[in-house]
């Protein structure tokens, strides 16, 4: 009876407050897991593109009739800038296509020019490839971008 | 928080745990919105393409459609998702476009393509945007 009366002492001069040094860890823990999530983190990005076919007509001064690029996609994953092929199928960033991509921009531009780009891409040819070429595009600051497959009348 | 000082009666400063907790969760806070609200906008069916110099996307949900190309591997064929409906026939769908471009001028279009379709699947969806009378459209990419 008496060790009862004890025990019920003890428990209650033992302290059940808030502990503040495993907190500290635990958040120091999920903190780190975080951070480096953040590094690894895949985020979502767009490449923006203008139909051609549909944008209003400039009311600025007259332009120079506008350059006309055609890029080819094959299936094979090789990429051709007016039928020369550039750079390896394997090759992601397209070193080579988007320095004469920029060359040609910046050469337009001095003439006031406008540069369209038609991509004729083959039918099995991946929508990843077309979209390194996109990216190439992007660099090189080209938006005006028409589409078409297997020889068939674009967008 | 904290009470000022930071130093005990003997003149030594003193290790101050409740500041350095406000920093510690502040720090938590920022590192867990950052990589969730990225995460959660990624569809596990669809395996976007790398673009690593793509741009920021614009946050204007209101002005943009964002179509949905899933690849079946098995099949070979493509299905077009829009607001999590399948539109295996393109006319309904080049109708609710038109409509909403009609309606909003400055409508543009996102094109969430699986980085294994045929470019002829990514030509019938931007042939459908076109009927619809949209201009404006973007490829989605991831950035690594």
């Amino acid at each position: 009876m008496s060790s009862k009366r004890e025990r019920k002492v003890e428990a209650e001069n033992v302290n059940l407050g808030f502990q503040i040094a495993p907190m500290i860890d635990v958040v120091f823990v999920i903190m780190l897991f975080f951070m480096v999530m953040a590094g690894a983190v895949k985020k979502e990005m767009e490449l923006k593109s203008q139909l051609p076919g549909m944008a209003p007509p400039s009311l600025d001064a007259p332009q120079e009739m506008p350059d006309e690029i055609i890029v080819g996609v094959e299936e094979a994953g090789y990429v051709t800038l007016n039928e020369e092929e550039f750079d390896s199928p394997t090759d992601k960033k397209l070193p080579n296509f988007t320095a004469t991509l920029m060359r040609l921009k910046q050469e337009a531009d001095n003439r006031n020019a406008k540069v369209i780009v038609t991509i004729e891409a083959e039918e099995q040819a991946t929508y990843e490839r077309v979209i390194d070429v996109l990216n190439a595009l992007t660099v090189a600051k080209i938006a005006n971008v028409t589409f078409t497959v297997g020889g068939d009348n674009g967008f | 928080m904290g009470g000022g000082g930071g130093g005990s009666e003997s003149g030594e400063p003193e290790f101050q745990i409740a500041p350095m907790i406000d920093v510690l969760l502040v720090l938590l806070i920022f590192f867990m919105s950052i990589t969730t609200s990225q995460v959660a906008k990624i569809d596990k069916e669809i395996n976007l393409p790398i673009a690593t110099d793509a741009k920021k996307k614009e946050k204007n949900l209101a002005n943009e459609a964002i179509l949905n190309i899933r690849w079946s591997a098995a099949k070979q064929e493509s299905l077009i998702m829009f607001q999590d409906r399948p539109y295996p026939q393109t006319e309904p769908l080049v109708d609710i476009l038109s409509g909403s471009k009609a309606q909003n001028p400055a409508y543009r279009v996102v094109i969430r393509g699986d980085k294994a379709l045929p470019a002829i699947e990514v030509q019938k969806v931007m042939a459908v945007i076109a009927q619809a009378g949209i201009d404006d459209i973007s490829f989605s990419a991831l950035n690594q």
